[in-house]
């Protein structure tokens, strides 16, 4: 009782530290396994957002470019229908006349803010009248590339220019041909550039952002914010004539990155850009980062709380039937010495009641004597005998009880410097008896200066009553058991307990460790034996295994580690 | 009255020679055998009424002998005698025709006590 004690404090010791490790491999295991698939699903749930509101960021600046570009179109579009009904509506006669192009000037005007000037050229290119802030009557554009143009064409839009002003501004003119004379006349107007950067700017812009236009050969057709000035060339951005409107990512370097975004306007050579380095998108991830840190922070938290109880709850499960098992473990190993204790008696009962049994006889006889017969000299001899007897079964009856002392008083101490020999022949003191009773043959090969081990000498003679016991049931009378120790390795002492009885068969052989299995007849055996050995051997350090042919016999190999110094 | 014939079989010398010579003193015929094939011998050359047979002997276990015994004579009462608490091998021996049993070490009028009624049970038949 006291050595299962002293082994259960043990256990709980180690044990706690088994529980926990356990305890956080599986606490480990459950949150890699359920957190890995959540930061996957995050992650890719916050790309998969950014992307999809930079797309959405996209379309949105595609659209609003056509917006713009519709608007710049519908602004050229109107002025020129103006001009194309101010030429229908007015002969050249009347448009000559200096007083009618400032009226008409001054309604125009009035009507679309940014006009500059207004004149009728003939068709030398000679400037015949003009409305506007500048001295231009009678200038020549003959020479000028927009009236060799306009000569061809029945419109012009030209691209921004200085002119003799020497002011930035584009021109429209519309060409009327006169049939009966062959001939034609020009109506021409300036419009300030500051009026197409108004329409060119109308597009959403943000503190990083830029929008302008451009001609086709990259001349700026307005003054930009970032990109230049008006008649610089743009070099930014690489723009590929197309009718499209096209939107495209572009990422020159780590600080310049970002949409470019351009559309061909109808009707004039140019293209309107806008370049968009504001990332209004990134904020509103940054919004869903802060909802989805907290998500993903509370399922973590969620997760391993439940499996930290769940754990809690598998561990504490497994503590409870591991302290069952124990205790069950306990209880057989205690009814099993019971049972060896009680099977021990029946023997020392056998062997004391025996020479009890001739003090018996012999003091009844001299009882007898004495009250027969009142001549006690005549009798002496024979009381002598008798007493002599009596003396001889004392004897008998004191090294029974010597040697029943020895190895009760060995069951309870530990780890004593053990004679494994000495171990054997104190055992086989007990059951010689019965051996001889069943005429049963011993053959004792004990190998002579054998290192002393320290064990727990009861427990390991324990194990050999157990075996040697079974060896005994197995064999028929007349058979033989022999018992032999020898040093197997340098750690190592080997025990063999071999019979010649019935044997095991294989089926059988495995399962003979196993507690409760029992091939005894009903009451004879309590199938506790074996289990117990087994057990007694792995807590001693050693082992126990058995080999075993049917009808040839059993051989019972114990190994004992020899964990002290050698004789 | 003629004398009970008495086997005594124990594998203890010391022992039948006394308890022998005790019954002697109280009028038994004693005869006595220290192993199961000595005691049927003496069953065979010279039938006892009453064996006093223990439990353990050699050669023999003693529950085979008491059946070799009562398969040969079945009028021969057997008194059991046993040396521990052996409860099994007395139950085997009464359901196999054992008379009585009796404990290590035997007070000798509680023996003679038994011898009688066995050989009370003999003569009534």
């Amino acid at each position: 009782m006291k050595n299962f004690l002293r082994l259960n404090t043990l256990f709980n010791k180690s044990g706690s530290d088994r529980y926990k490790g356990l305890k956080i491999r599986i606490v480990l295991l459950d949150a890699v396994l359920s957190l890995i698939p959540l930061f996957i699903v995050v992650t890719i749930s916050y790309f998969w957002f950014q992307q999809i509101l930079k797309d959405d960021f996209r379309n949105q600046l595609k659209w609003e470019i056509e917006n713009t570009k519709q608007s710049i179109e519908y602004f050229i579009e109107e002025r020129l229908s103006t001009i194309r009904f101010i030429t229908s509506t007015y002969t050249y006669e009347e448009l000559s006349d200096q007083k009618k192009v400032n009226d008409v000037f001054t309604k125009l005007k009035k009507e679309f803010p940014g006009i500059v000037d207004f004149g009728v050229i003939d068709a030398n290119g000679i400037q015949r009248s003009y409305a506007g802030p500048y001295r231009l009557l009678g200038v020549d554009y003959s020479s000028q590339n927009w009236f060799n143009e306009i000569v061809v064409r029945s419109s012009y839009i030209s691209d921004v220019f200085m002119g003799y002003r020497k002011i930035p501004h584009f021109a429209i003119a519309v060409k009327k041909e006169i049939p009966d004379k062959k001939t034609f006349w020009v109506l021409r107007v300036t419009i300030d550039v500051e009026t197409l950067k108004k329409y060119a700017t109308s597009i959403n812009l943000r503190e990083n952002d830029d929008a302008f236009i451009i001609n086709h050969n990259g001349i700026m057709q307005t003054t930009s914010r970032f990109h230049g000035t008006v008649l610089e060339t743009y070099k930014d951005f690489k723009i590929i004539p197309d009718e499209k409107t096209t939107v495209k990512d572009f990422n020159q370097s780590k600080n310049d990155c970002g949409i470019c975004g351009y559309a061909h306007i109808k009707n004039a050579s140019w293209i309107f850009v806008a370049v968009i380095k504001s990332t209004p998108y990134a904020k509103i991830p940054n919004i869903f980062r802060n909802e989805l840190f907290y998500i993903t922070l509370l399922s973590i938290l969620f997760s391993v709380a439940v499996t930290f109880m769940l754990t809690q709850t598998v561990v504490n499960r497994i503590k409870k039937s591991d302290q069952e098992r124990e205790v069950a473990i306990s209880e057989i190993e205690h009814s099993s010495k019971m049972a060896s204790i009680g099977r021990l008696a029946a023997g020392v009962a056998h062997e004391i009641n025996n020479p009890l049994a001739i003090i018996n006889e012999k003091a009844g006889l001299i009882k007898d004597i004495l009250e027969g017969s009142d001549n006690l000299q005549k009798n002496k001899d024979k009381f002598l005998v008798l007493l002599n007897g009596i003396f001889d079964s004392v004897s008998r009856c004191r090294t029974v009880t010597h040697r029943l002392l020895g190895f009760s008083r060995r069951m309870d101490i530990s780890h004593d410097l053990t004679n494994i020999n000495d171990a054997i022949k104190e055992v086989m003191g007990f059951l010689e008896k019965e051996m001889l009773y069943r005429n049963i043959k011993l053959e004792l090969n004990l190998k002579e200066n054998l290192p002393k081990v320290t064990t727990d000498k009861g427990q390991i003679q324990q194990v050999f009553l157990n075996i040697i016991n079974n060896a005994v049931d197995a064999v028929e009378e007349g058979g033989q058991i022999d018992v032999s120790s020898d040093i197997k390795d340098i750690n190592t002492i080997r025990v063999l307990i071999k019979d010649n009885g019935v044997g095991i068969s294989k089926d059988k052989l495995k399962h003979i460790f196993e507690p409760f299995y029992t091939t005894k007849e009903k009451g004879k055996g309590t199938g506790l034996g074996l289990s117990i050995s087994y057990g007694i051997m792995q807590k001693l350090g050693g082992t126990i295994h058995v080999e075993s042919e049917v009808y040839k016999g059993t051989t019972f190999i114990i190994e004992i580690p020899i964990t002290t110094e050698t004789l | 009255m003629s004398q009970t014939k008495v086997l005594l079989v124990d594998d203890e010398v010391e022992f039948t020679v006394s308890l022998a010579e005790r019954l002697q003193l109280r009028n038994y015929s004693v005869q006595t055998a220290n192993n199961a094939l000595e005691a049927l011998g003496l069953v065979y050359k010279n039938r006892p009424d009453v064996i006093i047979l223990d439990l353990r002997i050699p050669g023999m276990d003693g529950i085979e002998t008491l059946k070799t015994i009562k398969k040969y004579d079945p009028t021969i009462e057997v008194i059991m005698l046993t040396g521990h608490g052996d409860v099994h091998s007395v139950k085997e021996g009464m359901s196999s025709g054992a008379f009585e049993y009796i404990m290590k070490p035997v007070e000798i009028g509680e023996l003679t006590s038994k011898i009688d009624k066995a050989q009370k049970k003999i003569k009534e038949g």
